[in-house]
């Protein structure tokens, strides 16, 4: 946060009116995203012609009011601010059903319709990744990897864990920016609350060991180990662990990993669910040996984020000091990038699903399971990133689709540059801890010499059950004279949130979903 | 929530003490007046205070949900936005906020159990609306720090953290909910004037550990006067004056 120039003001923000728009200041384009809680839209925004996404919180369903969900993700993204990191602009509101629905019982009148509104990108990673005849260059990949890192660092240094890291909550823009996106399975993990977090959180295939052996507590590792399937996956061109339930999963991890033991990861023995699933022969690591083709640092990298042992496993931070960013080909700028037509995987898929109707209507003949085309793998050039190395016969920037009508989905809007990216775009440490606490000059008192203030935040993996830092013990609630039971019936972890993010399959598109 | 105080919305929405003093103008036209409205607040919250007790949640979230209700009435009136509702909703989605969700049927259970008085009574679905109203006269802005977290901080740091002057300062700390401090004021320095307070009562001298924190101090014995002001005040509060102010807000004028 800057200090405004003289003369300009240091309120960034319109002057409050204290309440919410109304979602008719938008006007809905397409729908880009689906998921379980609610719709995504393209929409404009009428009086400045901004296009935007508009993310539908449903209320029909909840009997405890704004849903949990909601807030949390609300109540982060509000604290978030980071290039890396999807824009929250505003949350507007439309009426609910009680002008026109007098007639039904009561409680319906808190029960309009909720939208979060986001800066809208074009494309997310696996609808991207996914398109026809598209392979990543590695100084993109690299470009990539190094802003999912970034972001990361950041939420991990602000005591958020993501826990849903996958390709399609990875969205990217036409300049190259690439930012995390739905916070709606996200957690603050600070040190007033001892652990006990579900289990039951991350899409299958991205999902840490320690979270299928049952752990309930755990710290930003868990996000880690997403990363580093990502980052396989982008070099390997599919999926790395394709697993179709929980036992599968585990499988496939230790077929990968090895089989975890006392030695390797101390502790494991005593997770939860160790005894169900432990694997009945011991298994050697096979890393290196089956992604033996990815270049050594690669490997490197990919070694120490698919580690079992979640305390082993490489921090974003230390992840963007990997040898891997720091030799030829460099990630490129986010800038060079190509310009891709917007792809998000819900539209992908209808637009392949189009296609295929054409396709059926002119040789009549229906294909009920169209060709599953393989993701390619990276191109080994290391020189310049641009032009996009296409192997289809359609090449570059706009990759016109074939007989589709094009929809109001193929605009080409400008919109303002984001922050100035310039040379410290990424520090050399790569570490930025520093920099996200800025400290606001005298009124913070030399009490702490350290960038963090008072209020900061504590150590980075303070996660559950932290023994007493330098910022008091972890329970510092009882600590004074207070009466009320921490732990109490309503204490704590919120528990069974419930939902499983869609077991294993990709079907739940784009990443908006609250 | 503990992120960095200094670029949340908490530190960007602090006001001014003439900016939180402002009876809404239909609440003036009911001859509401600033005692008033000071004293139905603290009223409220110590109806949330007791409803906590009840439902068993954490102090933050008590913290939190007074820390709302002051926020809402800095921006809506006590007319429209009836107290009585108000707070127990900022109770609801404190709770929920901090993580602690209670549910709406328990404070409904509470809330009758509390008062019989016919006033109080609201149910499930009132409180459920009045969410949607709160979460929208907040802005959404959920996150609130509190001088807790920083006053265990300075307690140990001046070697002070033995429980007598824990007790006490964190008991001071709990009594600046009863005022808009937190709606004015970073925390660390409420923190650090609930603090000092107890030094003085406790007659420790502390006055070297002060000095090395180069923090304006000026401002902390400020707020200091504030705290010891109301203390003085609160003496002279009667249920009598509580009531007179509810009696004006429910006057149709």
């Amino acid at each position: 946060m800057a200090v405004a120039a003289p003369g300009q003001l240091n309120i960034e923000e319109s002057p409050p009116s204290w309440g919410s728009r109304s979602v008719d200041c938008f006007e809905k384009l397409e729908q880009i995203g689906e998921g379980t809680y609610g719709q995504v839209f393209m929409a404009k925004e009428i009086k400045t012609g901004e296009i935007v996404a508009l993310k539908k919180i449903r209320m029909d369903n909840e009997r405890e009011g704004f849903p949990i969900t909601a807030i949390r993700e609300i109540k982060i993204l509000k604290k978030l601010h980071h290039e890396n990191v999807i824009k929250l602009k505003e949350i507007v509101t439309s009426p609910g059903p009680e002008r026109d629905e007098q007639g039904r019982p009561d409680g319906n009148k808190y029960k309009g319709s909720i939208y979060m509104v986001f800066e809208y990108m074009d494309h997310d990673l696996t609808g991207l990744a996914d398109r026809p005849g598209l392979r990543f260059t590695v100084p993109q990949i690299k470009c990539y990897m190094k802003q999912l890192l970034t972001g990361l660092h950041y939420c991990h240094v602000n005591q958020v864990l993501h826990r849903d890291i996958k390709g399609s909550n990875l969205l990217i823009d036409n300049e190259g920016n690439l930012k995390l996106a739905d916070f709606g399975l996200a957690r603050s993990f600070s040190h007033d609350h001892n652990g006990n977090l579900t289990n039951r959180v991350i899409t299958l295939w991205y999902r840490p060991p320690e979270l299928l052996l049952g752990a309930t507590k755990y710290g930003p590792a868990v996000d880690m180990w997403s990363v580093g399937c990502i980052f396989a996956e982008l070099l390997n061109g599919k999926p790395i662990l394709p697993g179709k339930n929980e036992p599968e999963q585990l499988n496939k991890i230790f077929e990968l990993c090895g089989s975890p033991d006392e030695v390797n990861w101390p502790g494991v023995t005593k997770t939860p669910w160790y005894n169900n699933f432990k694997p009945t022969r011991p298994l050697k690591r096979r890393v290196r040996e089956v992604f033996r083709l990815f270049d050594r640092h690669a490997i490197d990298l990919l070694e120490r984020m698919l580690v079992l042992d979640p305390t082993q496993r490489i921090s974003a931070k230390d992840a963007l000091d990997a040898e891997y960013f720091w030799t030829d080909p460099v990630p490129c700028d986010p800038k060079t990038l190509p310009k891709y037509e917007s792809s998000h995987e819900f539209q992908t898929k209808k637009k392949r699903q189009q296609q295929r109707q054409n396709e059926e209507a002119a040789k009549r003949q229906k294909l009920q399971h169209p060709q599953q085309h393989a993701r390619l793998p990276p191109t080994q050039h290391t020189g310049q990133p641009h032009p996009p190395h296409w192997s289809g016969p359609n090449h570059p920037m706009n990759n016109a689709p074939p007989p589709v009508a094009a929809g109001p989905g193929h605009h080409h809007y400008s919109k303002p540059r984001g922050p100035p990216g310039g040379p410290n775009r990424y520090p050399p440490s790569g570490s930025q801890s520093g920099g996200y606490n800025q400290n606001r000059g005298s009124q913070v008192g030399g009490y702490n010499s350290g960038p963090y203030p008072p209020q900061g935040r504590g150590p980075p993996y303070a996660g559950s059950g932290m023994p007493a830092g330098p910022r008091g013990p972890s329970s510092g609630y009882a600590a004074g004279p207070t009466n009320y039971s921490q732990s109490g019936q309503y204490g704590g972890s919120a528990g069974g949130r419930g939902q499983n993010p869609m077991g294993g399959n990709r079907n739940q598109p784009y990443g908006w979903q609250p | 929530m503990a992120a960095n105080f200094w670029t949340s919305s908490h530190y960007k929405q602090l006001l001014e003490q003439e900016e939180v003093d402002v009876v809404h103008p239909m609440d003036k036209e009911k001859g509401i007046n600033l005692e008033d409205f000071k004293l139905i607040k603290l009223h409220m919250a110590n109806y949330v205070w007791k409803l906590a007790q009840h439902v068993k949640v954490r102090q933050r979230v008590v913290a939190t949900a007074v820390s709302y209700m002051r926020r809402v009435y800095t921006r809506k009136s006590l007319t429209e936005y009836d107290p009585r509702l108000v707070a127990p909703t900022c109770l609801y989605l404190a709770s929920k906020a901090e993580e602690s969700t209670v549910q709406a049927r328990l404070l409904v259970f509470y809330i009758k159990k509390l008062y019989s008085d016919d006033k109080y009574r609201y149910e499930i679905k009132d409180i459920l609306e009045m969410e949607m109203k709160i979460l929208e006269a907040l802005n959404y802005y959920l996150v609130v720090f509190h001088p807790y977290r920083a006053l265990i901080q300075f307690l140990q740091d001046a070697g002070m953290n033995d429980m007598s002057m824990t007790q006490l300062s964190w008991g001071l700390v709990n009594d600046t909910y009863r005022m808009d401090l937190i709606l004015m004021h970073p925390p660390h320095l409420i923190a650090l004037a609930c603090l000092y307070i107890a030094t003085v009562y406790r007659e420790k001298d502390a006055t070297a550990w002060f000095e090395e924190l180069r923090v304006d101090m000026n401002v902390v014995k400020n707020i200091s006067m504030e705290i010891l002001d109301f203390y003085e005040n609160h003496r002279l509060i009667t249920d009598e004056r509580i009531n007179v102010a509810f009696n004006k807000l429910a006057f149709k004028p």
